[in-house]
């Protein structure tokens, strides 16, 4: 799969605001798509899209606060940077509890903004890299026929082959076979590594 | 002629007494009565009961009596009314007359008491004028809290402006620090900037014409104008309760001859209110309209609808009793205040249900040529 350049998306209802933090964003050669109402954000919405949300947490019809949960609710991993006002800082907090990934008051220093969309950029790239890396594992999981499945369980648990076969009734060298096949499978080379890889699936 | 006896009980009473053929003659009068019309002793029997009345009256009064006597139907007589009397210098007062037929008298003769009403008068005004200062000063009240309690969205409504001049700064400074300054890009940055610098100006403006307020008199003014006066103010209020708003101004909608002011903050309570009363529902349905237009009489009427929860059918009866509110911080005098300030105009304020659900506020004005 081809890799999308990151965007910035600036959803505010004030267009001063967000073709402000266009033109600033622009001036240090970020890309930003300006949108006018978080309606217009859940149209546009792809979840391959790598980038973050920039958002203003109170706009008329549906506010930042709403949008947000609409976006946890299909699972979205975009980072959400919150630009609130005087006086919404217990707002700010909620939307912190609900996974935002920071919040800005307005007015902000303009070196601030770029700071944490730099790191809500970065932070997207790592969530995405993550996420490959645990399809990939799933996938390579999902490709292992039952037998192999019970050999990784019980390897992961570090039983020798011997007592393995004892367990599972069949030959050692059987064994030593569907244990070439899951190390293959999976595209480990130590019992280490895999034993990291289902762990890291595990924990997500 | 009088008894003396008569004479002397007329004599004791504190009000003017006058004893009158049914022509109209005066037979005898009271001290107090010569005194209350300024006329020396004895100089008023034999003159016409006109001459006690300022000149635009005579004519009907002379119709008085001839017309009881023909009709038994009596405009006067027997009633007592409010009426100008003059005294022989010309001044004009306000006096109570009652005027009773003397039973059993033929020819008919008639009895007129008159007390001089002019302290009561004037103590009436003082009772008016010290009401109309306490409407203006909860007037006063009710504009300040509604200011009050707008203050966080006009700091947040003076912020949005700031950001952006802010943030075209800041990027022009980086613009211009290329090695090849994007000028394009700068002069887009200044022009946006000096329209936000405008922007925040207009939301002052808007701000002390409504705080200001009180003194203003009267003008026609066209009810889009004072709509549009509030747009800004509204708009941030709008933002603060994550409510939409929409604005329909009909360009037929008649002026009005108004304190602009007062009708803004009619108009300011009744949408404040609108956009609290929806501000607690879901996402997508939170709407309030502001139309206005011409209705059927010719008159100007600006309705005020949300599709919020409406108002609720226990305080139907009351919603524009002073003091009733139901806001946790609520004065309680959004609603009557406006409906007072309708009713001052010679308009009126009323509500009504909206289907499935809301509220709809008619503050009707009469048209500026239609001002009685």
């Amino acid at each position: 799969m081809k890799e999308k350049p990151p965007v910035v998306f600036i959803v505010d209802d004030d267009a001063g605001v967000r073709s402000s933090i266009r033109l600033l964003l622009r001036s240090v050669g970020i890309a930003a798509t300006p949108l006018a109402s978080a309606a217009e954000f859940l149209a546009a919405f792809d979840a391959s899209q790598p980038g973050c949300l920039v958002l203003d947490i109170r706009m008329p019809s549906m506010s930042g606060m709403e949008l947000q949960q609409q976006l946890n609710l299909r699972g979205a991993i975009i980072p959400v940077i919150f630009i609130t006002g005087h006086g919404d800082v217990p707002m700010a907090v909620e939307a912190m509890q609900h996974g935002a990934f920071d919040f800005l008051q307005k007015p902000f220093r303009d070196q601030d903004l770029i700071d944490r969309i730099q790191k809500a950029l970065a932070r997207d790239r790592d969530n995405r890299t993550a996420l490959l890396k645990h399809d990939g594992i799933r996938a390579s999981l999902e490709s292992l026929t039952p037998r192999e499945k019970e050999v990784l369980e019980l390897l992961t648990q570090g039983m020798q082959n011997k007592v393995m076969a004892a367990k599972l009734g069949l030959s050692q060298r059987t064994v030593e076979i569907h244990r070439a096949h899951v190390m293959e499978k999976m595209g480990a080379s130590s019992v280490a590594q895999l034993v990291r890889m289902v762990l890291d699936t595990r924990d997500v | 002629m009088p008894s003396s006896q008569l004479l002397a009980v007329m004599d004791a009473a504190v009000d003017a007494v006058i004893l009158m053929d049914q022509t109209g003659r005066i037979q005898a009068v009271n001290g107090a009565g010569e005194r209350m019309f300024g006329w020396p002793p004895g100089e008023l029997a034999g003159r016409n009961v006109g001459v006690l009345m300022p000149e635009a009256a005579r004519g009907a009064h002379d119709g008085y009596i001839a017309r009881y006597l023909q009709t038994g139907v009596s405009r006067i007589i027997g009633i007592g009314r409010e009426l100008q009397a003059q005294r022989r210098d010309g001044r004009a007062f306000p006096a109570f007359v009652s005027v009773g037929r003397v039973a059993g008298a033929e020819p008919p003769q008639f009895v007129g008491f008159i007390r001089d009403t002019t302290a009561q008068h004037e103590h009436i005004a003082d009772v008016q004028h010290e009401a109309r200062r306490s409407v203006d000063r909860l007037m006063n009240v009710s504009r300040m809290a509604t200011m009050g309690e707008m203050a966080a969205g006009i700091a947040h409504e003076l912020n949005q402006p700031l950001t952006a001049i802010a943030n075209y700064a800041r990027a022009s400074e980086r613009f211009l620090a290329m090695p090849e300054p994007e000028l394009d890009e700068v002069r887009e940055a200044v022009r946006e900037i000096a329209g936000e610098a405008l922007r925040a100006g207009a939301i002052i403006r808007r701000l002390r014409e409504l705080v200001r307020g009180g003194e203003e008199a009267r003008e026609n003014t066209p009810v889009a104008r004072l709509v549009e006066e509030l747009r800004l103010l509204t708009l941030a209020d709008a933002r603060m309760h994550g409510v939409s708003i929409r604005f329909d101004l009909h360009a037929d909608a008649p002026e009005v001859f108004v304190h602009p002011t007062q009708i803004m903050q009619a108009l300011l309570n009744l949408i404040r209110n609108a956009l609290e009363s929806t501000a607690g529902d879901a996402a997508g349905r939170r709407e309030v309209l502001v139309r206005s237009r011409r209705n059927d009489a010719g008159d100007c009427e600006i309705e005020v609808c949300d599709n919020g929860p409406g108002v609720a059918p226990e305080i139907l009866d009351r919603m524009f009793d002073p003091f009733l509110t139901t806001k946790q911080k609520g004065t309680g005098l959004g609603l009557p205040m406006s409906r007072t300030i309708a009713e001052a105009h010679g308009g009126s304020l009323r509500h009504e249900p909206v289907e499935p659900r809301g509220a709809r506020f008619i503050l009707t004005l009469p048209a500026a040529g239609n001002v009685a």
